[in-house]
């Protein structure tokens, strides 16, 4: 009983400060000028604050791996889910992900926007490291159901590829102003099919296979006549 | 390397650059296959058009089967009007009234989520992910709910978007294989475009499948699926499954005479009823929008496409097709001039010539009108309206704009219901519902 209270008492907290940043953010636009500021406004203490989070990026941090967290709760617990392929899990999390951060459009729009330069934003940081490790799950069921075809080196970098299919999908959604966000929704389907059309047995395996099988059986110039 | 065997469509190009492309590559293709055409004519003087004709309709099958969504709808529509296009290009086109790619299980739960919160599986007993036919902007699943089976229609996202932009590409290829002047296929164009965008409105296609469907719930051998408004959206259509068989497959277990005729009567019924007594018809008569039940009934499935007539268009046409009117001359080329067929700044020579011609031309549809039972099985019939098609076609007089847009959709819907009756081979009472003309001469 004791600890169940407790356990709600912090989430309610968790999700409160989260709520009045997100509220502080999009009303003035910018960060808090510092956590002191911050807490005085919410009436609580500094060290309230600290208690869930060491700065606000890491506030942000947390909302965008707490949709990720129930993006992956949500599609796992499909009824269909189990019948899915790889490729369909993956273009189910996409969906998902993008249904459920509509509601937090603005946020994302403040968020995401901010950030500069290339590579993976330090925001999204927890964010990528639960999407790989869903991505890899995915992937390796994929590899040995032999949906996807198993490439020494390249294999382990499909994760990679999904994971910059993500960041691709984010910024169109950013950019998206079509009515119901239906073009993210294509750039998704479209998207995803390539990636793991790539991902899939094709005629590069086979012209490998074949240039291996050539250079092992060796004289390949002599027999050409060279 | 690739030869041209069925290409599959595992592919659809994105942007409206690639889609250019795509069509570019195509425009490339036809222009070599003139070539080879011309060439070859110069060793074989005999050799018709057929040849090439097939060639170009492959090159821009592939080309439009890529493209999918309103492209796709293009080429159903060209490959409706057998009167104004060569056989070889019918052929090709008919297959894209069968085929296209599938949407992936998981965007078809997010458009479900999308519209109702919920998931296929939570809104129904059944649901088949795979989708068992494509609807040209749409795909078609079945589903069951409380021991019924249903069809569920699921529209593409981004087809509303894209029809504009496809129309403008495919503007260079209408103009090219309908030959056909600016400004025609511009007037062509808006309306077709008008009514593609009305087919992407899913409530307003169950709003009038319901009103048609009850409004034609008393004609012979018809029926309608039911529809659910309740399981509908802007994107999702439920309806009761019609078990059946498509056109095509229904022909190919040899029916009896009797049979087709029942079909045929029932197809009239339901055209005519609607044009004389709706004032609005279903305007897409390709046979993928029927089914024909096991106990022999016609059943419609696509209200998608719907065409309202107006008065001013409808008296004055109809006239011409049903009274005496073609006595007079005077009176005729007044009609011709209310439907714009005869324009006011035409010489009187003009006028004769398109007097004798539209004349002659409304003489040849009119004809299953003229008599109480016409027999579409009739070949004469149609080599005499498809050699006169072929004849207009080639004449530089109607390289221009005549007659009013609604004639667009009116002789798409005829010349459409007539081809399906003539592969059916019926045989049909053609007096059932006829046009209304009380008010002409008012």
């Amino acid at each position: 009983m004791v600890t169940l209270t407790r356990k709600s008492n912090i989430m309610a907290t968790t999700e409160s400060i989260q709520k009045a940043y997100i509220d502080f953010v999009l009303t003035e636009g910018t960060q808090p000028k510092s956590v002191y500021v911050f807490a005085k406004q919410n009436e609580m203490a500094e060290e309230e604050f600290y208690k869930f989070f060491g700065s606000f990026d890491a506030v942000e941090q947390s909302v965008w791996a707490d949709l990720t967290h129930k993006t992956l709760a949500e599609i796992r617990k499909q009824e269909i889910w189990p019948q899915y392929s790889a490729r369909e899990k993956a273009l189910s999390f996409f969906y998902s992900f993008f249904e459920l951060l509509k509601s937090n459009r603005s946020f994302a729009v403040y968020s995401i926007k901010k950030q500069r330069g290339f590579g993976t934003p330090k925001l999204l940081e927890p964010t990528k490291e639960l999407f790989e490790s869903f991505a890899e799950g995915i992937l390796n069921e994929g590899i040995e159901t032999s949906e996807l075809s198993d490439r020494k080196f390249f294999s382990k970098r499909y994760k990679d590829a999904l994971w910059v299919q993500f960041g691709f999908v984010l910024n169109f959604w950013i950019n998206d102003d079509s009515a119901g966000f239906e073009k993210t929704d294509e750039a998704i389907e479209k998207g995803v099919n390539v990636t793991f059309d790539l991902f899939q047995r094709s005629p590069i395996d086979n012209l490998f296979e074949y240039g291996k099988f050539l250079a092992k059986n060796g004289g390949l110039k002599e027999k050409m006549g060279f | 390397m690739s030869d041209n065997t069925a290409k599959e469509q595992n592919s659809i190009p994105t942007s409206k650059v690639e889609r250019s492309a795509k069509f570019v590559k195509t425009g490339f293709k036809i222009g070599g296959n003139y070539i080879k055409h011309y060439s070859k004519k110069l060793f074989n003087p005999e050799m018709d058009k057929s040849e090439l004709n097939e060639d170009n309709a492959t090159d821009i099958y592939q080309s439009l089967s890529e493209l999918k969504g309103s492209a796709l709808k293009v080429a159903q529509m060209l490959s409706m009007d057998k009167n104004l296009l060569p056989q070889a290009y019918v052929d090709k086109f008919t297959q894209s009234q069968y085929n296209a790619p599938p949407l992936s299980g998981p965007l078809i739960v997010q458009t479900f989520k999308k519209y109702f919160g919920k998931e296929p599986g939570q809104i129904y007993d059944k649901f088949n992910i795979r989708s068992t036919n494509a609807a040209s902007i749409g795909q078609v699943h079945q589903a069951e709910l409380k021991g019924k089976k249903l069809a569920i229609k699921i529209q593409y996202p981004g087809v509303g978007d894209s029809i504009s932009s496809d129309l403008k590409l495919i503007k260079p290829f209408a103009f090219r294989m309908l030959g056909m002047s600016e400004k025609e296929l511009n007037i062509y164009m808006m309306e077709v475009e008008e009514r593609l965008l009305e087919e992407t409105d899913y409530e307003l296609e169950v709003r009038r499948s319901i009103e048609f469907s009850e409004a034609c719930a008393n004609l012979n051998n018809v029926v309608f699926p039911k529809y659910y408004p309740e399981l509908s959206s802007k994107r999702i259509i439920t309806m009761d499954w019609l078990q059946g068989k498509h056109l095509r497959e229904f022909l190919a277990t040899n029916p009896s005479q009797e049979l087709r005729d029942q079909i045929g009567q029932a197809l009239w019924d339901f055209y005519n009823f609607q044009q004389h007594e709706l004032r609005a018809v279903h305007a897409d008569p390709h046979p993928g929008n029927f089914m024909i039940t096991p106990d022999g009934k016609l059943g419609v499935i696509d209200f998608g496409c719907i065409k309202v007539m107006p008065e001013d268009f409808y008296y004055p046409f109809f006239a011409l097709t049903s009274t005496n009117l073609f006595e007079s001359k005077e009176d005729t080329i007044k009609a011709f001039r209310k439907l714009e067929m005869i324009l006011p700044n035409d010489t009187p020579a003009q006028i004769e010539f398109y007097y004798t011609m539209f004349k002659q031309m409304i003489g040849l549809f009119a004809k299953p009108y003229i008599t109480n039972e016409f027999d579409f099985g009739e070949k004469a019939f149609f080599d005499e309206l498809f050699g006169f098609g072929e004849k207009v076609s080639k004449m530089p007089e109607f390289k221009q704009a005549r007659g009013v847009k609604h004639f667009i959709y009116v002789n798409r819907t005829n010349f459409g219901l007539y081809n399906i009756l003539h592969e059916l081979k019926a045989k049909v009472k053609t007096d059932t519902y006829k046009p209304h003309v009380e008010a002409v001469g008012t």
